[in-house]
């Protein structure tokens, strides 16, 4: 769309703004619907084939426009046309964008500009339930890739006048939607502002999915850390949207983007909010168990093995011991290597067919775990070790790409140093982690800064009237979402 | 504001008093023998004196230390006395660098391990200092919870192994208290520390109260340490460096669970790596403050000196405790609790709190 620096104005010819319109987009799929009024008028529609609805462009424009006489004004034009959604474009770039967006442009002779129709038709998958974050309870839709369904989905759950949607293009070719969902009143406006204000000063060429809007809106893009939440069902983002975030829906991406963002958020479920607080509380519990296991775990067992075996209760020094002698590989390589395997694994059955995985994990199974056992290369309490790290981590998905980097870290220095890398290590991230601050909110609060009011949706799950008041770390406006009616 | 009442109290809750329990036991026993609790209590009720004078000072005013030096006695001064500090802060990380250099390379290794392994310390204690001030309120939230789950089950699995009547008969050593009180000075340094805190917390109702009670709590826990140590160990508790990671070894549900309190020793160093950087984050703040100038440059330079100290006296932790203990104990004590009273009688003409606040406080 770099044409569109020098405007092109339309004219009154219908062929001539054919022409334009023609030169402007000389792409194939660009096709042009020519028919002439009852007098005998030519009038044409350009559209893009395949992503507009050639039927409704036919009945409600071509049908009502070749049984009548041509109309001599645009709005005589308009109250032909049985449309429900209609603009007008006065110049080649601003037509030429409705066109690639699905949008036909009708040109009639004698009227100047293009009449732009809403007809856009994108064929989209059906609603169905996330893979990502599949619930036992709870609603089971997930968003797809149209920002205007995702909206939908939103809207119907939140019907307030306070629901506020602030949509952007982002993209210089791309031109993607990109939606801001809000409620006026709870959210901090001042900083849906600042987000605006963030995306509107960026120039990229194209935004394909909502992770690129992460990554333009997080303050280090390199950190392993994720900075910006996600979430793929909408019951989730408007219960986040409910507590004083803010929902960034962006077009082609079924993850939701939610700001700003805490960390304790990826230890909650959305079941969590669907079982009793008890089941959920455990559930954190377990997950908080899991996420620490799955990093310490590994780097622990080098640790022991290679600087401090009193760790190991004497039963279990005697079968380690056992198990890991004539093993050729150093502890720390050992497990190394075995994580570089459970990677492989991951990516692989991530990324092959299904009918493939099937195969995949007998391989994986089989000849690397039992096998590699057998042979000597690597011992059972390593393939253990690494087996339940590798499953805990999967406890909260939203985290297990940045706990792999982390396990690997952990390892080599506990490889290296010790113990005490282990702790050196731990310090370093959590001296990174306590000033990391996203647009005003820490990424460990509610924990550091210690919010005690937050802890009951974070550490624990109250129940519900103990969380009549949304968390004080938005600082959000109206504080009570909860409370009984009185009765007279 | 960079820090807040909350996360001040915590550190003297729980990031200081962990701080205690290495060395300081058996230097304390070496002293003051079975009256090491009274030798400590001194020491704590100096510290705590120099805690509320300048929790009285921030009572009374907005300002910062640096400002209230300025407004006194010009910018100059000023920036004198805060480079003083400055190297008084390196100076006073020196000792705990070494202790816990000593600490690591005896708990976390049963083979011989090389010097280098404890020097990545500085890598963190680097990060942390560029960090700035604000890190040590948001470490000491963290920490809290750390140390006080780590400490009671440490203290729990050791409380039972001790014959308490090592403790007496009361006031047997004499002098020792006096001695054990004035050398164990160098772990005392929580008073300036505040005088560095001043101004960069907002001082609320009851800021005071919950300070000194918190700090109440920190010796009150070291004291208990201190007499378990001393009730395990007896005689022989001035040979028991690291106390820490002595004081639970005996506890009988090691046979079946491997030396589980490890874990729990482990955890507490990270507390003790928060409070390890304290000294030097408070170091760089002052250079920069006294040289308007970024947290870079200072925090690197701090701690190549630390670093360079620590290698050539890697092999003399016993001279420099001896030195600092038993000789420079009067520097610390001008620094960490004279200087705060003296804080006291400093000009605090504007920015002061308005009248009704300060009623309240």
């Amino acid at each position: 769309m770099e044409k569109n620096e020098k405007v092109l104005a339309l004219q009154s010819g219908a062929e001539e703004n054919v022409t334009l319109l023609k030169n402007f987009l000389p792409a194939a799929d660009v096709l042009v619907y020519r028919f002439e009024t009852a007098d005998g008028k030519p009038c044409a529609a350009v559209y893009t084939d395949g992503i507009t609805d050639k039927q409704l462009l036919g009945e409600l424009a071509a049908r009502p426009l070749s049984l009548s006489p041509a109309p001599a004004t645009r709005e005589e034009a308009e109250k032909l046309l049985l449309f429900p959604e209609i603009k007008s474009a006065d110049d080649v770039a601003a037509a030429a964008k409705e066109i690639l967006s699905g949008n036909p442009a009708l040109l009639i002779e004698g009227i100047c500009g293009a009449i732009i129709l809403g007809t856009k038709k994108v064929t989209l998958r059906a609603i169905s339930e996330p893979q990502t974050s599949i619930t036992v309870k709870g609603p089971r839709e997930g968003f797809i890739e149209d920002v205007k369904t995702n909206m939908s989905l939103v809207r119907r759950r939140l019907i307030t006048p306070d629901l506020r949607f602030e949509t952007l293009t982002l993209g210089k070719r791309s031109q993607t939607a990109v939606c801001i969902a809000y409620l006026a009143g709870i959210a901090d406006e001042k900083l849906v502002g600042r987000i605006c204000e963030k995306l509107k000063k960026t120039e990229t060429d194209g935004v394909p999915d909502s992770s690129y809007v992460a990554q333009l809106l997080s303050s280090s893009p390199a950190s392993p850390f994720k900075q910006v939440g996600t979430t793929e069902k909408p019951d989730v983002l408007c219960a986040k949207m409910l507590e004083g975030r803010i929902g960034i829906l962006c077009d082609g991406s079924p993850i939701a983007l939610t700001l700003p963002y805490m960390m304790s958020e990826d230890f909650q479920s959305a079941q969590d909010y669907y079982v009793s607080p008890a089941r959920a509380t455990v559930n954190r519990l377990l997950r908080t168990f899991a996420v620490l296991l799955s990093v310490f775990l590994p780097a622990l067992y080098v640790a022991a093995q290679l600087f401090r075996l009193q760790l190991l209760p004497f039963g279990l020094l005697m079968t380690v011991s056992g198990g890991v002698q004539g093993i050729p590989l150093s502890p720390s390589l050992e497990m190394f290597f075995l994580l570089l395997v459970l990677e492989i694994l991951i990516e692989a059955s991530v990324r092959m067919p299904k009918y493939v995985a099937l195969a995949l994990s007998v391989i994986g199974a089989l000849v690397l775990g039992d096998t590699a056992v057998k042979a000597g290369l690597v011992s059972s309490p390593a393939i253990i070790i690494i087996a339940l790290s590798g499953i805990s981590a999967y406890t909260v998905p939203d985290l297990t790409g940045t706990l792999s980097l982390v396990r690997m870290g952990y390892i080599v220095a506990a490889g290296s140093i010790g113990t005490y890398g282990i702790i050196l290590l731990t310090g370093f991230l959590l001296y990174y982690l306590l000033c990391a601050d996203e647009w005003g909110v820490p990424l460990l609060a509610p924990f550091s800064p210690l919010i005690p009011h937050d802890l009951r949706d974070s550490l624990y799950k109250a129940d519900i009237w103990a969380l009549s008041e949304r968390p004080n770390v938005f600082r959000p406006k109206n504080r009570i979402r909860l409370r009984k009616k009185e009765t007279k | 504001m960079k820090l807040c009442v909350r996360q001040i109290c915590f550190l003297f809750a729980a990031v200081l008093p962990v701080t205690r329990l290495l060395v300081y036991p058996a230097t304390l026993s070496f002293w003051a023998k079975n009256d090491l609790l009274f030798a400590a209590g001194m020491s704590f009720v100096l510290e705590g004196a120099a805690v509320a004078a300048a929790v009285f000072l921030a009572s009374r005013t907005q300002k910062t230390f640096f400002e209230l030096l300025e407004s006194n006695f010009g910018k100059t001064a000023a920036r004198a006395v805060y480079l003083l500090f400055a190297l008084f802060f390196a100076f006073s990380a020196f000792l705990p660098i070494l202790e816990q250099r000593g600490f690591v390379l005896q708990v976390f290794y049963e083979n011989l391990p090389s010097f280098l392994s404890f020097l990545p310390v500085f890598l963190v204690s680097l990060y942390a200092c560029a960090k700035g001030l604000r890190s040590i309120g948001r470490a000491a939230d963290i920490a809290l919870p750390v140390s006080a789950v780590c400490f009671v089950i440490l203290f729990l699995m050791a409380v039972t192994e001790g014959d308490y009547t090592a403790l007496l008969p009361l006031f047997g050593t004499g002098t020792g208290i006096l001695r054990g009180g004035a050398f164990g000075l160098p772990w005392y340094t929580g008073g300036a520390y505040m005088l560095f805190f001043l101004g960069n917390f907002r001082y609320e109702r009851g800021a005071a109260g919950k300070i000194l009670l918190s700090y109440a709590i920190g010796a009150a826990a070291v004291l208990a340490f201190l007499a378990a140590f001393y009730a395990i160990f007896s005689d022989i508790a001035l040979l028991q460096q690291n106390a820490l990671a002595h004081v639970s070894k005996y506890a009988t549900a090691f046979t079946s669970l491997g030396r589980v309190d490890l874990f729990f020793v482990f955890a507490l160093t990270l507390v003790l790596l928060f409070a390890l950087c304290i000294p030097l984050q408070l170091s760089v703040h002052c250079v920069c403050t006294a040289l308007s100038c970024k947290t870079a440059l200072p925090a690197l330079a701090v701690n190549a000196l630390l670093l360079v100290l620590t290698l050539v006296f890697n092999q003399s932790y016993l001279e420099i405790q001896t030195l600092m203990t038993q000789k420079l104990w009067v520097v610390y004590a001008c620094f960490a609790l004279i200087l705060p009273y003296v804080a006291l009688f400093l000009r605090r003409k504007d920015r002061a709190l308005p009248c009704r606040q300060r009623r309240e406080a």
